[in-house]
């Protein structure tokens, strides 16, 4: 079984174009991931504890989304770029990776 | 002995100069030109009995939404006895080679349908015929027409229902059964050919293949249409219908170039896995029908005569008359100056998207390398951001592209704009839209917001309408 996924990990290396999506970096979403540096979005998510993690969206303006965690596996994607996610932290949260909150535009909270 | 050789050369000898088997309620099928010895159909076969394919009609109704009652004409009192109502619509859904008519794309075809209409959503199942040798199956597919066609004329003939309430749709060899439908019932109302099957039917004389004669109205989905040889594309790329939509393009479908075990081990299991790993494109064509039964204005299509000019913006923003909508709502009356639709699809489930030409005007002092995205906001809600531009960025200048965004956002209120140079920023550039104007590629409507500032990198910028 191991010299197969060997095998197939080569030729999925040396067939990936650069441009293109990758094995292990660089991942589409929808691509299993174990870790948010894998994907493109730089979310590697997953619907509870025992489902299988993919890479995803980062999470829009408004909808539901976690701080950025050392995991690097989210039940919510962090938000998109120029957005912060207004979460109360507590102790128990940051642990077990539930501290969720929305995104919110912190410029538009100043006007 | 001797008759025994005899049987065994005149059967031989059938098989080579062709022959004809004739079943009993459906008629004939003799296997010369065109059904074969053709170049586009080299290996000739007949199809096999109808006791064999055993073609099995499963009836949804919103009184049974989840269990089938099985039915079947040539005992009409199953259908008097069934769900089965005269005042509604009949939808039929056929499958392609290798399927049968419990799997649960069909079923979850007609959950979608009982949650927007009553009708009576038939899947019908042939697996008897399908899990043959594709020339076989091909073949087999004309007794599936001629089943249908039988059940449809039954209705007509038992209780006077009109084969104009009639709608047929298949997909890949199923939809060329679905052809074989119509040619032998004439009068009925729409056909729908889910990324009808290229083998065997590319190229062929209409009476073989789909083909807008067949029905009132006959509209197709292209999924899979790249060649057969050497990008083993499995659906036509022949226009087969009034109608012809190819979504991103025709050929490669997002969301099915997955590396080997994301695509496998896939969110609804290994079994659909497994069958996106087979035929990822080829089966988009059903998925993508489903939702639009549930996501009406989501899959608008755009005329023009090919993907790079349908990319470069022609046929963009729809005509006064709107633009037909692929998959369940095509048949709304909204006719098309090109019988070629295009558009973009998402690249998971919902794969409704909505179409927006967005341009840019850039403000600030210096010239830079990067890249700039721009978000929708609107009464009924915000998209992600998508990227405009990447690349050498002039102030001044005006960059224009087309996006498909994932959610119906209602009126535009706002926009927002950011920028990124992805290197840490020592010079505090400042960079800014000064205008941008969107236009919405469903009813031409445009939108112009204003910006007054310019803002640092990552930092998102409002703007209002002017």
């Amino acid at each position: 079984m191991l010299p197969i996924i060997t095998l197939l990990l080569f030729f999925s290396l040396t067939l990936a174009e650069p441009s293109e999506s990758g094995l292990i970096f660089n991942l589409d979403n929808g691509e299993l991931c174990l870790q948010s540096a894998q994907c493109k979005s730089s979310c590697c998510h997953r619907e509870d504890g025992l489902s299988l993690a993919r890479c995803a969206s980062r999470a829009a303006e408004f909808q539901k989304c976690s701080p950025l965690h050392l995991y690097g596996v989210y039940y919510f994607c962090p938000c998109e770029s120029g957005l912060s996610c207004e979460v109360d932290r507590t102790i128990v949260g940051t642990i077990t990776n539930t501290d969720y909150g929305f995104c919110k535009d912190p410029n538009e909270r100043v006007k | 002995m001797p008759q025994q050789q005899r049987l065994f050369i005149t059967t031989l000898l059938l098989s080579v100069i062709g022959g004809e088997v004739c079943f009993a309620r459906i008629g004939c099928f003799s296997d010369s030109s065109p059904w074969a010895g053709t170049i586009e159909r080299p290996i000739s076969q007949l199809p096999w009995s109808p006791e064999t394919i055993n073609t099995r009609f499963l009836l949804y109704t919103r009184e049974n939404p989840n269990n089938f009652q099985d039915i079947n004409a040539v005992n009409p009192s199953t259908i008097s006895a069934s769900n089965f109502k005269t005042s509604r619509k009949t939808r039929f859904i056929i499958h392609g080679f290798i399927d049968k008519g419990e799997e649960s794309w069909l079923t979850n075809m007609c959950k979608a349908m009982l949650q927007v209409e009553d009708v009576n959503c038939f899947c019908i199942d042939w697996s008897g015929g399908s899990r043959a040798l594709y020339t076989q199956a091909a073949n087999n597919i004309r007794v599936v027409g001629a089943e249908v066609a039988y059940f449809i004329n039954t209705l007509h003939n038992n209780f006077g229902y009109s084969p104009s309430n009639v709608h047929v749709i298949g997909h890949s060899l199923g939809a060329h059964a679905a052809g074989e439908v119509g040619k032998r019932k004439r009068g009925i109302a729409r056909i729908t050919g889910l990324d009808p099957a290229e083998p065997y039917f590319q190229g062929t004389p209409t009476d073989v293949r789909l083909d807008p004669s067949d029905a009132a109205f006959v509209d197709a989905i292209h999924t899979d249409a790249a060649p057969l040889i050497p990008n083993i594309g499995l659906g036509m790329s022949q226009t087969v219908g009034h109608l012809d939509f190819f979504p991103n393009g025709g050929e490669e479908m997002p969301g099915c170039r997955k590396n080997i075990i994301s695509q496998i081990v896939d969110i609804d299991g290994i079994w659909q896995g497994t069958r996106d790993f087979v035929a990822c494109n080829h089966l988009r064509s059903y998925k993508y029908y489903t939702d639009s039964i549930l996501n009406r204005d989501g899959f608008v299509g755009f005329p023009t005569s090919s993907y790079s000019n349908f990319k470069s913006g022609s046929g963009f923003p729809c005509p006064s008359g709107g633009c037909p909508i692929m998959g369940h709502y095509a048949d709304t009356g909204i006719t098309s100056s090109s019988q070629k639709l295009y558009l973009n699809t998402g690249d998971a489930t919902n794969f409704s998207r909505w179409r927006y030409k967005v341009s840019v005007e850039i403000s600030g002092l210096l010239n830079i390398q990067a890249y700039f995205t721009v978000a929708l906001y609107g009464t009924k809600g915000n998209t992600r951001q998508y990227e405009i531009y990447n690349g050498y960025i002039k102030t001044g200048s005006t960059y224009t592209a087309f996006i498909d965004v994932e959610t119906d956002v209602g009126d535009l209120t706002k926009v927002k704009f950011l920028w990124n140079n992805n290197i840490i920023d020592i010079l505090l550039t400042q960079l800014g839209a000064k205008t941008i104007t969107v236009q919405k590629g469903k009813d031409g409507k445009t939108g112009r917001f204003c910006g007054s500032d310019t803002t640092r990198e990552d930092i998102l910028q409002t703007l209002n309408p002017c």
